[in-house]
């Protein structure tokens, strides 16, 4: 037998080593992935982290246990989400069979053709105990109001059904206002009744981009503004769209906590609940997460909630928030999924939902009297969702347009710009982004 | 036995043969190499191709890199960024070079040195997405703990609205970074004087050298590399920074936190306009490169 020196031995031990190292690697890529099997044994779920996925992870286990089909739930937080879909649907990943979907994101992924029709493909019906508004946030293009360019002229489908029934409202303390405020007018009032040292009369969310922007669009909405037309023209520098934020940047802000531009959500509701505001607009996770939540609130039972007040217009719009239920078209089980989701959305089975925190979106569930007892706020969201609420515009480039917006109106909101050139300037800035975009501007 | 043979130099004319040693060491690090081409080159490569192409994959020559330098909030997040650097880096160095000096001439026991190095290595361990949620808790309105010391020590009588004025919410996110990256600058520099010749230190006291000669003669010979390497590391960083401003300011009030590092991501995530932050990853690693270089020509390693 060859005999080698040790040196010899470490040298060829340290080649093979090196060259065996990439092969696990190698062989990885080179795989086909898993073969596609007839029968499903494993959902999977992009969901998003937080107060809208928590009923929905306690109800899985029932369709598990009913099914035997495994459910996964992956959780992103909001941001992560949205950027982990968008690239996956880029690659037709089959990662997941099912995602949840902000509705604003819907004109996105209708565009890219990223999800499964769930009517042709899946046979699923408009149910009448769910107002219509509540299936047209999930059909592509959509069914009223302005379509993107490159839209027009495709066949409608329904591509994603809600499971968290958010319209944004209006809360006050009912304890101190004998009145519902009707109108922005009696806001403004009851602000400036209420407000005192250490108790602001309004809550402003004004964060930069997403929160400035929701907190703001069922004022600008309700004042006759908008950010475009019918025909997609930008309208945020009309003179509607102008007062509506200096209203809210300039009247109400002088009865509004310091600091207002940095205020979001929790902040918001950390104010209310420890009892040191009267009023502000607000979603249901806000109001079940906090101001209603037991050993959280110091206001609880102290808040009434009602649907946006009226403006000028004449309107009181509010905005949707809907979260909605897609099936990516990369995933291998479509149908198993489609069944979970009809599963899900049955009388029985979303009143389960509700019991476990969920927002439902059938009307004899929000007009339930016992379920309206542990959620004070279902007749609000239920005329809400009946006088038809806003939804952002159905563009593909939202997120640019609510990025360029929310930071003009927190450009006012701090003071740094006045509330006429914050949107004189998104103005011009959403309409070059627009132009680039392929639309009219 | 097995008997190897002689090495030799193997020179030809021409061109001179790898030895077995030689082609032994190119072997063991193919691998390495092979990782950094995947993992560096070929999305370099990408991203220059991504910034010449439109969003259907038609080449278009420098149209993006057009629409980048015309987009008027990418001097916004220039502005921003260099205001972030011009606050931050002098701060750190100054307080990092105190720190180390101090601890090199007063803290002998080296049991003391070694709690010290502990605590300066915690900050840098630390996820800066906990350390943006801890600053917001101390910066917050409302309940931020800041207002709440400077209200009862009698410091101020109405809240300071630290993050929502544009030059208090750039010092808000600054301070964070001046916290978070003081120790790196001190635990580099500390090392740097422990390879200063305790000989030179004692000649120049007994010459009558005081503290500021000791330094300026003879400490900052040993420490100008480190400035180098502590300029390229911290400008690297800068560039990088996301989490605790996106936690804290989201690159409020307006624009005016807003760095090119949350204006790339908010281009490419928000905007969806993968052509233009492409052309502004291109953008940025150019110019950065042009300024190392800059740096590297005006304070040369090899002076010390």
């Amino acid at each position: 037998m060859q005999s080698i020196t040790r040196r010899e031995f470490v040298k060829r031990t340290a080649l093979a080593g090196a060259l065996l190292t990439p092969i696990p690697a190698i062989l990885e890529a080179c795989s086909t992935g898993t073969p596609t099997t007839t029968k499903t044994t494993k959902l999977t779920i992009a969901a998003v982290q937080g107060a809208e996925d928590g009923p929905l992870k306690k109800v899985a286990p029932m369709y598990q246990s009913q099914s035997g089909i495994t459910m996964e739930i992956v959780e992103f937080p909001y941001d992560q989400l949205f950027e982990k879909l968008v690239t996956t649907f880029q690659a037709n990943g089959s990662s997941y069979d099912l995602c949840m979907m902000d509705d604003p994101w819907m004109p996105k992924f209708g565009t890219m053709g990223a999800l499964q029709p769930l009517d042709s493909n899946f046979g699923f019906t408009r149910d009448s105990d769910i107002p219509s508004i509540v299936y047209d946030v999930g059909t592509w293009p959509p069914p009223h109001g302005p379509v993107p360019p490159s839209e027009q002229g495709k066949s409608q489908h329904l591509y994603g059904i809600t499971i968290v029934g958010n319209v944004e409202m209006f809360m006050y303390r009912k304890d101190l206002a004998t009145t519902a405020p009707s109108s922005w007018d009696d806001v403004l009032a009851n602000a400036m009744k209420f407000n005192k040292p250490n108790f602001y009369g309004y809550v402003i969310r004004g964060k930069a981009t997403n929160p400035a922007s929701s907190d703001s669009l069922p004022i600008l909405w309700s004042f006759g503004g908008d950010i475009f037309d019918t025909s997609w023209k930008v309208m945020l520098d009309s003179t509607e769209s102008i007062d509506a934020i200096t209203f809210l940047t300039q009247s109400l802000k002088k009865y509004a906590e310091p600091g207002a531009a940095n205020i979001d959500a929790a902040d918001r509701d950390r104010l209310i609940a420890i009892g040191q505001a009267f009023q502000s607009t607000t979603w249901p996770a806000e109001v079940t997460g906090v101001v209603e939540a037991q050993g959280v609130s110091q206001v609880i039972g102290k808040m009434a909630y009602i649907p946006i007040p009226k403006g000028p217009s004449g309107k009181g719009l509010g905005m949707m928030g809907n979260w909605l239920l897609g099936i990516p078209k990369g995933s291998k089980n479509g149908s198993a999924a489609a069944d979970f989701i009809k599963w899900l959305i049955k009388s029985d089975n979303m009143k389960t939902y509700v019991q476990n925190g969920g927002i439902p979106t059938r009307t004899s569930l929000l007009n339930d009297p016992a379920l309206g007892q542990a959620n004070p706020y279902f007749p609000a969201l239920a005329q809400s969702l009946a006088a038809q609420p806003n939804w952002r515009p159905r563009t593909d480039q939202w997120n640019a347009v609510e990025t360029i917006y929310g930071t003009a109106v927190n450009q006012a909101v701090a003071g740094l710009k006045s509330p006429k050139d914050a949107l004189t300037a998104a103005a011009a800035q959403v309409r070059t982004a627009m132009k680039q975009a392929g639309y009219p501007s | 036995m097995n008997v190897l043979p002689a090495r030799t130099s193997s020179v030809r004319v021409g061109r001179r043969r790898l030895s077995r040693d030689e082609r032994l060491g190119y072997l063991l690090i193919l691998p390495s190499l092979g990782a950094v081409f995947v993992v560096v080159t070929i999305p370099f490569v990408l991203v220059v191709i991504q910034s010449i192409s439109s969003e259907d994959g038609t080449l278009i020559g420098l149209r993006n890199f057009t629409r980048a330098l015309e987009n008027p909030l990418l001097y916004d997040a220039i502005r921003a960024t260099a205001e972030y650097t011009v606050l931050v880096l002098p701060v750190e160095i100054l307080l990092g070079l105190s720190f180390a000096l101090l601890v090199h001439r007063t803290v002998l026991r080296p049991g003391l040195r070694a709690a010290i190095y502990v605590l300066a290595i915690l900050p840098l361990v630390v996820p800066p997405v906990a350390i943006g949620v801890v600053a917001r808790l101390i910066y917050a309105p409302g309940y931020g703990v800041l207002n709440v010391i400077l209200e009862r020590l009698g410091l101020m009588h109405q809240e300071v609205n630290w993050l929502g004025d544009p030059t208090l919410a750039m010092l808000a996110v600054a301070s964070v970074d001046v916290w978070q990256w003081t120790p790196f600058v001190y635990l580099v520099l500390f090392s740097g004087l422990q390879t200063v010749p305790r000989e030179s230190v004692e000649a120049a006291q007994i010459d009558g050298a005081n503290w500021w000669a000791q330094f300026r003669y003879i400490d900052l010979a040993y420490l100008r590399p480190l400035f180098v390497l502590i300029i390229f590391f911290r400008l690297a960083d800068v560039l990088r920074v996301f989490d605790h401003v996106f936690i804290l300011t989201g690159g409020g009030p307006g624009t005016t936190t807003q760095l090119l590092s949350l204006y790339m991501y908010r281009v490419e995530f928000k905007f969806f306009d993968a052509g233009q932050a492409a052309a502004l990853a291109v953008l940025v690693l150019v110019s950065f490169s042009l300024l190392y270089s800059l740096i590297s020509r005006a304070l040369p390693l090899e002076r010390a």
